[in-house]
């Protein structure tokens, strides 16, 4: 088994490294503190190229959203996303497109480096803004499996790592890495652990524990590269403690679409892109 | 217990009506004491349950009086490092237009953190529409009701249920049923949950919270948690747990207690005087039997241990009696108090339990037996004194000696003097001392003042009949104990009926006054029919767009709204100075060099009403303290002024200063003069027409109406005094009935030999009557005299403790007056049935000792 480290130097890895773009993988990184010395350092190399292979400018997508109950019952939500900036200081809003009940609600999304993103709901019936509270972040989103913490979107920085070793998802080789939420973060996860593919950097799974408890799984699949990045495009949450899932298809993915940092304001949740 | 087997159950199954009659005064004192505890208490505890329900996990609770705060407080509670969870809260009632329903109270919440604190368990529906906020967040018609609610009226997930907003009748949707259980049975499950951003607009918050609920994080104490919010955010700010909210309603039921406790207290010595007078009898009927008892070498003490013994067992089943009548009468209370509550949340509590507390039913039991002891004392006492050989005589029965005469006249002198010097001293504790030792000292003079009073009326009994009237009158001289316990219950009662009467009346005058002093606009413009409703608020711009109303000379704008001075919920009214200078007046009572009105204009001072200044015992010049969003506002009282709009006082601020200290620009009510010569209904009709369109809840109202309003809520509280009055002529009729009843069994051989000599039965059923109308009217002479008294004390225990309103003396004569038929008609209803028994009583028994 050759060393995460010479893995990281590999020129290949440059060529196929665009590891899933999407916002919401580079969102779920919850990651913590972990042990010292030689693991720690390499399992954060390998996590800071993969944050880097995902760098875009920014991203624009529409999102399919189906939530299966444990009975089965499954609920569809349309919604269109574009990010601005990436990992840490990036602006995301989010638009509900469907059902009609919900069409206009929007979510902007502020991240920041070295603390909890801002975040704020727009209701179109109310013509007003609300703002998404820190200690609310750990509820689900909408309805969907996600948790509103979940959305935000994390640097590197905000992690400590330990390389737990190596297992293969899918049939994909990749590094099993514990990650900690650092003193500064505030996080509903005590800690997680995800699955980076060797092969182009892309996540491929996190598993995120509520202390010993697992209680969130996201899987990454459908990955393909798009303008150089490897992006996946469905993702899959499951709420171990609900017995439900959510299946997330992205669609009309694009990366480096002009966006103005105007678009992403309080302002501009008003007036649709 | 041999002894009350062979001796007293044979005595009381023979006057088995006499004896219930005794106990009858203890139920009716025990019944009020029992009846008006209990149903505070479960008044009280529904309204506990419900802020408990409604709180849901909340720790702590965080308020700005009745104004709110602006949404950016959230915040700042929500960076606070002991707080865990902090949720903003709207709590608004709200019209259900369904018949018997009244209003319902809406808890605007944000479902998107509201679940960490209250448990929304969803009945029926999609479980999604809960679990999933968005559409509920989305459609600002949602809301969610409760299963009770629900069933009452027949509505299910779906359902359009249109309710009454500051914004006009508005459609709403129900999406979800709560299951029964916590929070749904708030209010008897008026309650409903919508979105808070959605009750801000049709509430007319604007962007203000009323309220944040907010969870601790573990480890962080209650009242450290508390001291370090409170440091954070300032005196504007009131951080307390959710069980606290019950003070308001505390001090208003206080009030109510304490006027009902006094005539608790007259009904249990009405009992007692009541007691003692059959008692009494019983003594000088049994004295035979005790004779023959101490004859026989019974002690002394075994004696007076019977008659103990026995008034013991009265108090007993009088007192379970009393406890019994109580809890119906608490259930049939608990109505009128729950009513009381509107004034809080705007929505009626529905007291269903009405729970016996084990604590107050001891306490009416020990009440009850005590009562009947120390009123049987006496007679076991002179029971245990009788003399062996003078008790086997046959004779007089009863004789007041000239002895017991000057010792009572004596220790009544004693105890007056005592209680004008408590008097003059004055303070809480003296003045109640001394106003137990004035009712004492009347009560011992009773029987000294019942013979003169007989005395005089023997020659008119005698000139109205000469036979009747002169053995009705000869009956009250010869046995003044007998008579004087129903005198000195008669009197109590009548006392009371004339002070609260007096009490009532006065109240009604000085309001009828004040309203013809102040109450001077043609029309008010309000968001409800009731004016003391402060739930609807205008927006202040209102006030020109009524001023360009052809018609209208001039609009004063009122806001008024509850704030704490020294931990006391008063009356915060917020006017504009100048406006109400010029129109709109007060009377005053006090007010500072310079002018309380300049000062206050010029937001250099407050005035407050007479009665705030009492109840806090505050004067011109001290600093009145008010927290505001803003922080700390102390200024002194420049002015102290008439004004009966609250009972716990008035504090009366500048608008501006209000504006800059509370950043609230709403009006609760508008207060419009229109132009000489301007018919105010046509006024009205284009008021309406021009402001009302922009504004559904709009309502002006007529000078009339509002003063009508005022009469009818005046007359609400009067009622309560009404109630008592029944009370006391309750009493009245009860006293008599025994009386005559004693009388007659005591007077069975008089009665007997009159008919033996041939008196007509139309004689005796007369003699009886006129006896009993002789009663009545020792009575009410009596009651009258110490009505005066009672006046006096209620009317200070009125200013001092219950409104802080000092109210004029004036003696009601016309009340006085209507109690003469009242009284006499009920002496002589009273004397039907003993009457009858007495022509009806067998000659041969009658005579029997003869």
């Amino acid at each position: 088994m050759s060393s995460p480290g010479s893995k990281v130097q590999s020129p290949e890895s440059r060529v196929q490294s665009p590891k899933s773009g999407v916002w919401i993988a580079a969102a779920l990184l919850p990651i913590l503190f972990a042990s010292h010395g030689y693991a720690q350092s390499d399992a954060r190399q390998i996590m800071a190229e993969a944050q880097r292979r995902s760098e875009a400018k920014s991203q624009r997508y529409e999102g399919l959203l189906q939530v299966l109950d444990g009975g089965g019952k499954v609920a569809d939500k349309r919604w269109s996303f574009v990010r601005l900036g990436s990992h840490g200081s990036s602006k995301a809003v989010l638009r509900f497109l469907a059902p009609a009940e919900v069409k206009g609600v929007a979510l902007l999304i502020v991240n920041h480096p070295d603390r909890a993103s801002d975040q704020w709901m727009w209701t179109p019936a109310l013509q007003r803004e609300r703002r998404i509270a820190l200690q609310d972040r750990s509820t689900r989103f909408f309805g969907t499996d996600f948790s509103f913490e979940d959305l935000e979107e994390r640097d590197v920085d905000q992690y400590d790592y330990r390389l737990l070793g190596e297992q293969p998802i899918d049939g994909a080789a990749c590094w099993r890495i514990e990650s900690v939420p650092s003193k500064r973060k505030t996080s509903q996860y005590t800690r997680s652990e995800v699955w980076i593919r060797k092969d182009n950097y892309a996540f491929a799974q996190i598993e995120s524990y509520v202390k010993a408890e697992l209680v969130r799984r996201l899987t990454y699949s459908h990955f393909a590269q798009l303008q150089g990045i490897w992006t996946a495009r469905r993702l899959e949450m499951s709420d171990l403690r609900r017995k439900s899932r959510t299946i997330l298809t992205l669609e009309k993915l694009e990366y480096n679409v002009p966006l103005r940092d105007e678009d992403f304001t309080l302002q501009s949740l008003r007036n649709p892109l | 217990m041999r002894l009350l087997r062979l001796i007293s159950w044979p005595y009381l199954r023979k006057h088995a009506v006499r004896s219930l009659l005794t106990v009858v005064g203890i139920v009716l004192g025990v019944a009020v004491f029992v009846a008006i505890h209990t149903a505070n208490e479960a008044v009280f505890f529904a309204f506990e349950r419900t802020v408990d329900r409604i709180a849901g996990a909340a720790q702590l609770q965080i308020t700005s009086g009745e104004t709110g705060f602006t949404e950016d407080v959230l915040e700042r509670v929500q960076g606070i490092p002991e707080v865990q969870v902090a949720v903003p809260v709207i709590e608004a009632p709200a019209g259900t237009n369904l018949a018997g329903q009244g209003n319902i109270l809406i808890l605007g919440v944000d479902m998107t953190g509201d679940r960490s604190l209250r448990d929304y368990d969803l009945e029926s529906g999609d479980e999604a529409i809960i679990d999933d906020p968005l559409v509920f967040l989305a459609q600002p018609d949602s809301i969610i009701i409760t299963k009770e609610f629900a069933d009452r009226n027949a509505l299910t997930v779906g359902s359009r249920l249109t309710l009454s907003t500051m914004v006009g009748d508005r459609a709403f949707r129900v999406r979800g049923i709560m299951r029964s259980g916590g929070l749904t049975s708030a209010f008897g499950g008026n309650l409903a949950v919508m979105d808070i951003y959605a009750a801000q607009q049709v509430f007319g918050r604007g962007r203000r919270f009323d309220r944040i609920d907010l969870k601790l994080n573990e480890g962080v104490a209650v009242d450290a948690g508390r001291a370090g919010i409170q440091e954070a955010l300032g005196v504007g700010f009131d951080v307390e747990a959710p069980a606290s909210r019950g003070q308001q309603l505390e001090s208003t039921l206080a009030v109510y207690a304490i006027s009902m406790n006094v005539s608790s207290v007259f009904a249990l010595f009405i009992g007692m005087f009541i007691i003692y007078n059959s008692f009494a009898i019983a003594v000088t009927q049994r004295r035979p039997e005790i004779g023959i008892l101490r004859a026989l070498g019974a002690p002394r003490r075994q004696i007076r241990n019977l008659f103990l013994i026995e008034s013991a067992i009265s108090g007993v089943l009088g007192s379970v009696a009393g406890i019994a009548v109580g809890m119906v009468m608490a259930r049939a209370m608990v109505g009128s108090i729950s009513s009381m509550l509107e004034g809080i949340y705007g929505v009626a509590e529905r007291a269903d339990e009405v729970l016996a507390d084990p604590w107050l039913l001891t306490t009416a039991m020990a009440i009850g037996v005590t009562t009947s002891m120390i009123a049987a004392w006496l007679p076991a006492r002179n029971a245990s004194r009788v003399d062996p050989v003078q008790a086997l005589q046959k004779g007089k029965y009863q004789v007041l000696t000239a002895g017991e005469n000057r010792a009572r006249r004596l220790g009544a002198t004693v105890l007056m003097a005592v209680a004008l010097i408590f008097l003059w001293i004055g303070r809480s504790i003296w003045f109640y001392a001394g106003y137990v030792s004035i009712v004492v000292a009347a009560l011992l003079l009773v029987p000294t003042v019942s013979l003169w009073f007989a005395r005089v009326l023997r020659p008119i009994l005698k000139w109205l009949r000469p036979v009747e009237g002169a053995l009705a009158a000869d009956s009250l001289i010869q046995s003044p104990r007998r008579t004087s316990g129903a005198v000195a219950a008669l009197m109590l009662s009548l006392g009371q009926v004339i002070g609260l009467g007096g009490v009532g009346r006065e109240s009604y005058n000085s309001i009828v006054d004040w309203m013809n002093t102040t109450l001077n606009p043609d029309l008010f413009v309000a968001g409800s029919q009731n004016l003391s409703d402060r739930t609807f608020r205008f927006p202040k711009t209102l006030g020109p767009q009524i001023s360009d109303v052809p018609g209208v000379a001039q609009v004063q704008t009122v806001r008024s709204l509850r704030v704490n001075v020294r931990g006391t919920p008063v009356m915060l009214v917020v006017i504009d100075t100048a406006s109400f200078e010029e129109r709109g007046r007060r009377q005053t009572v006090r007010e500072a060099p310079g002018g309380m009105y300049t000062l206050t204009k010029a937001g250099r001072g407050v005035m407050v009403s007479d009665n705030f200044a009492r109840l806090q015992k505050m004067d011109l010049g001290d600093t009145v303290d008010l927290a505001t969003p803003a922080g700390m506002l102390s200024l002194p009282i420049v002015g102290i002024l008439m004004d009966w709009s609250d009972q716990q006082g008035t504090v009366v601020l500048d608008r501006a200063l209000y504006d800059r200290h509370w950043g609230d620009d709403t009006v609760n009510v508008f207060r419009v003069y229109v132009d000489h010569g301007s018919d105010p209904m046509d006024v009205r009709q284009r008021i309406l027409e021009r402001v009302g369109a922009d504004q559904p809840r709009l309502l002006v109202l007529t000078n009339a109406e509002v003063r009508r309003w005022i009469l009818q809520l005046t007359d609400q509280w009067l009622q309560l005094t009404y109630s008592q009055v029944f009370i006391a002529v309750l009493v009245a009729i009860l006293g008599i009935v025994n009386t005559l009843t004693v009388s007659i069994i005591d007077r069975k051989r008089e009665l007997g030999v009159l008919r033996a000599v041939g008196g007509f039965r139309r004689q005796i059923r007369q003699t009886v009557w006129m006896e009993a109308v002789a009663i009545g009217v020792v009575g009410l002479a009596l009651g009258v005299l110490f009505g005066a008294a009672n006046l006096y004390f209620l009317l200070e225990i009125t200013g001092r403790d219950l409104s802080g309103m000092y109210l004029p003396y004036r003696f009601p004569a016309g009340i006085a007056l209507a109690l003469l038929p009242t009284i006499l008609f009920a002496a002589f209803f009273s004397a039907l049935w003993p009457a009858e028994s007495a022509v009806r009583m067998s000659l041969v028994e009658a005579l029997e000792y003869e």
